[in-house]
């Protein structure tokens, strides 16, 4: 097992590797070694961990405070008013929002009235046109009948006279034939107004 | 077995200064209230009605995490009228802790004790102002003697709370903040050596790919430390609203 | 037992840096056996509660760094003293 000590003096870094075991030397090397600083008596022993410096306490506290005094006077208020105003306006925006919605509800409630209104209209035009039709079918319907019911009365009333005038004619065709066979049978000729008495009252039995 | 022999701890924090009074810590305290100053200049810039993207969206999202993040959760709705110190706070520290992981910078300006010492003294100066300014000369009795003890156990309770409240709070500020840092930075810088002195290791050429394991370990606490700097602005700042919210209402 | 045997060759100077790079090293271990145990418990607690009630996580989240914050002091002390002693 071999030790490295690396050993670092000024410019110079040592490495040496030492076998634990023996404690004896192996190998031995130097080599060069290049530090950032290019004049090493610049820099001393280096400062103290632990105890502050007066030129980094004075530089660093004028710097703080030169920036709080400019966030807490300046930039920090400017920054401070866009952000609120853009938050303002972002709320007025929100709330032109909510008045354009509600006011857009309303509206379309108004629009809903008017189609439920339009609507009732057109059914109470519908029903009316239908009613208006109705009667005049039933007025239509009754002038036919009517006119139906005068064609039928003359018609019957034609026919009556036709078979009235039928049977008048049948009527005298009968005195006439029973005239001649009576005048045949008993060689005389009957009396006229008996005969067709008699006739008659045949007929009027034998049509009944 | 590899026995390194680590440089000691102030040779890793030694640098030379640009000028006489003006080192790197300083460069980079300047360099983040300057980057801080420059990113809310340029997010106010922007124009504010669109909706925020880039540098202002950024900002903005530091704002939103400070005000819901930090002090709606701690101080209430009263506090946000410290967003402002908050928020400077956040960044600096952020942006302090930050180069511990840039290349060139590699090193936190808050691992060195000026910075955290003095925002943790700076800290305690103001919530101790808050706690007079709110509550007048009651802040001390509520402090010191808080209601609801035993009469007795006031000999007990006031030197405890005085040390925890006015001498553990701002050295514990300070000790967390710089001794993370500095922690990671060793971290970083052990690592670092190891793996550079493995690979130079040109008497034993088994060694060099070993060097990679550290290698990868210390891209491993480069990504960690990344989570670090973020965690320790964050508990700063959280830890401030906390002790300026106690101060300025008293505990019932 | 190379070590100790190491430290017994070494004299004066070198045997107290020996010893205060060692004590310094116990020094952080032991401070970093509380916190550890402490910051592990408070973590497991805290992700059962958001886990029950993931509402409350927000508050439960906060809660949880400020108890880290306070109980990770602590190691961060032993790591002070660390450099404290091995400076």
């Amino acid at each position: 097992m071999l030790t490295a000590v690396v050993i670092r003096s000024g410019e110079v870094l040592q490495v040496r590797l030492v076998s634990a075991e023996e404690g004896k030397e192996v190998d031995l090397t130097e080599c060069s070694f290049e530090p950032e600083a290019s004049n090493p008596t610049e820099c001393g022993p280096g400062p103290s961990p632990i105890i502050p410096e007066m030129k980094e306490l004075a530089w660093g506290a004028g710097s703080f405070i030169v920036f709080a005094l400019l966030m807490r006077f300046f930039l920090f208020p400017r920054l401070k008013k866009g952000m609120d105003s853009r938050y303002n306006s972002i709320r007025e925006g929100h709330e032109n929002a909510e008045a354009t919605r509600t006011s857009a509800r309303s509206e379309v409630a108004q629009y809903d009235a008017a189609v439920v209104a339009a609507k009732a209209e057109a059914a109470k035009v519908v029903d009316a046109a239908r009613a208006t039709l109705e009667t005049e079918r039933q007025a239509a319907i009754t002038a036919a009948n009517a006119r139906i019911a005068a064609q039928r009365e003359a018609a019957m009333a034609a026919a009556d006279a036709a078979r009235a005038a039928g049977r008048s004619q049948v009527e005298s065709a009968v005195v006439d034939v029973v005239s001649s066979a009576v005048e045949i049978a008993t060689g005389k000729r009957p009396d006229g107004s008996a005969v067709s008495r008699a006739v008659a009252d045949a007929m009027s039995a034998g049509v009944r | 077995m590899i026995a390194l022999e680590f440089p000691p701890i102030n040779e890793i924090l030694r640098w030379k200064d640009l000028f006489p009074t003006f080192n790197k810590i300083a460069l980079i305290a300047v360099a983040a209230a300057l980057i801080g100053t420059v990113v809310f200049l340029l997010a106010g810039r922007k124009d504010a009605k669109v909706a925020p993207k880039g540098v202002r969206n950024f900002a903005e999202s530091i704002v939103e995490f400070i005000e819901n993040g930090i002090i709606m959760q701690t101080m209430g709705r009263d506090g946000l009228g410290w967003t402002p110190f908050l928020l400077s706070l956040f960044s600096f520290i952020y942006l302090c802790n930050v180069p511990g992981i840039i290349p060139f910078l590699q090193m936190p300006a808050t691992a060195r004790m000026a910075l955290p010492l003095f925002l943790s003294l700076l800290v305690w100066v103001v919530f101790i102002v808050t706690g007079f300014k709110h509550q007048g000369l009651a802040y001390i009795k509520n402090s010191l003697f808080p209601p609801g003890v035993p009469k007795a156990l006031y000999l007990l309770v006031t030197p405890i709370e005085f040390i925890s409240t006015f001498l553990v709070r701002p050295f514990s500020l300070t000790v967390r903040l710089f001794a993370n840092m500095l922690a990671g930075h060793i971290l970083l810088v052990t690592f670092a050596l190891l793996s550079e002195a493995l690979f130079q290791a040109e008497g034993n050429p088994a060694l060099i790919p070993v060097g990679v394991l550290p290698l990868f370990m210390l891209i491993f606490l480069t990504g960690f430390e990344v989570l670090v700097a973020f965690l320790q602005a964050y508990i700063f700042t959280i830890l401030t609203a906390v002790y300026i919210g106690g101060a300025a209402h008293p505990e019932h | 037992m190379e070590a100790i045997a190491a430290l017994a060759a070494l004299t004066g100077d070198e045997a107290k840096a020996a010893s205060a790079a060692g004590s310094a090293g116990f020094a952080y271990g032991l401070a970093a056996i509380g916190p550890g145990i402490g910051i592990g418990y408070l973590v497991g607690k805290s992700v059962e509660a958001m886990a029950r009630q993931p509402e409350a996580a927000g508050m439960v989240r906060t809660t949880m760094f400020l108890g880290i914050a306070f109980t990770e002091a602590l190691a961060l002390i032993g790591f002070v003293v660390f450099i404290l002693i091995g400076l």
